[in-house]
């Protein structure tokens, strides 16, 4: 099968812009990190497409999408930890009144959010990239750069931790 | 008992091979502490595949189309010089050049580029955005 592969940059922005984004947003756990991390990402996408070898192009954006959150990881690594801020009340705000903002609060996700953010980086990537972007297993390893087997086991464990975690 | 917990995860990705869930099957038939983690776990990924969908925030996109992108880093400083003597030239010759009596394709083809980006019912035209330091043509 002939895989169809984005020409250019803004293609790639147009069409996995908000996967990127809500990878980005999960694994950050706020909004500015999330939207620092897309513009980092689709400037390597355009640095990169010129030199792009046909084969797995989710691979391959996903490999670009997650070696950038660890880059700025490590350039943060000093810095204090951001405490989750509170986004989804924020952007509620504006058309709820003050108790569907609290139910939003309770029933879209912060709880979840928490927990994933409290997961090791490699468990929490691999739990993201199959239930937040939907890839497969074989395509999280390729993004990763580690056998299935490992996708498998971080897989299972990240949700293991986030079990105890949210009860 | 030797427990597959590993397999429970994979069986509710639909990621088993082989015979790894006729394996597993057999086994939560036998292991309530199987079963259990098998509820568990779907429980726990249906609450992360349930989180709202983010939709991008507005002009993410065409923030990301104004900024610069050096074509070779290491030169950075080289390449940031150039760049703002090209600007300033730019800016002198918008200056003292009157405006086009008429609107060329291409024209509105950079013009509408960050719109055709995020529109793809705007126009099915590729949009050439330029990038300082690269051949214009």
């Amino acid at each position: 099968m002939v895989e169809s592969i984005p020409l250019t940059w803004e293609e790639v922005a147009r069409v996995y812009g908000r996967k990127i984004y809500n990878f980005a947003y999960r694994l950050t756990g706020n909004a500015d990190d999330a939207h620092d991390l897309v513009q980092e990402v689709l400037l390597r996408v355009r640095r990169g497409l010129a030199n792009y070898q046909p084969g797995s192009f989710e691979g391959w954006l996903w490999r670009i999408t997650r070696n950038a959150f660890l880059d700025e990881i490590r350039k943060r690594k000093r810095r204090p930890t951001t405490p989750l801020p509170d986004e989804i009340d924020r952007w509620d705000a504006a058309t709820s009144d003050p108790a569907d903002v609290e139910y939003a609060r309770i029933t879209l996700g912060d709880d979840i959010q928490k927990a994933l953010l409290e997961l090791p980086i490699e468990f929490r990537e691999a739990v993201v990239l199959c239930d937040v972007v939907g890839l497969s297993y074989e395509e999280i390893a390729q993004a990763a750069s580690v056998p299935i087997g490992t996708v498998r086991s971080r897989i299972h464990r990240g949700r293991k931790m986030m079990r105890e975690l949210l009860t | 008992m030797t427990h597959p917990s590993e397999l429970i995860s994979a069986y509710l990705d639909g990621e088993l091979i082989g015979d790894e869930t006729s394996e597993l099957l057999s086994h939560l038939g036998t292991c309530g502490r199987c079963s259990a983690d098998l509820e568990e776990m779907q429980s726990v990924r249906t609450a992360v595949r349930s989180l709202p969908v983010l939709e991008l925030p507005a002009g993410l996109v065409p923030e990301a189309d104004a900024v610069v992108v050096p074509i070779h880093r290491n030169r950075g400083v080289w390449v940031g010089a150039a760049a703002a003597v090209v600007a300033l030239v730019i800016a002198i010759a918008s200056i003292v050049t009157p405006p086009p009596a008429s609107i060329s394709v291409d024209d509105l083809s950079s013009r509408f580029g960050a719109r055709a980006s995020l529109d793809p019912a705007f126009s099915p035209a590729k949009v050439v955005v330029p990038v300082l330091g690269e051949p214009s043509e």
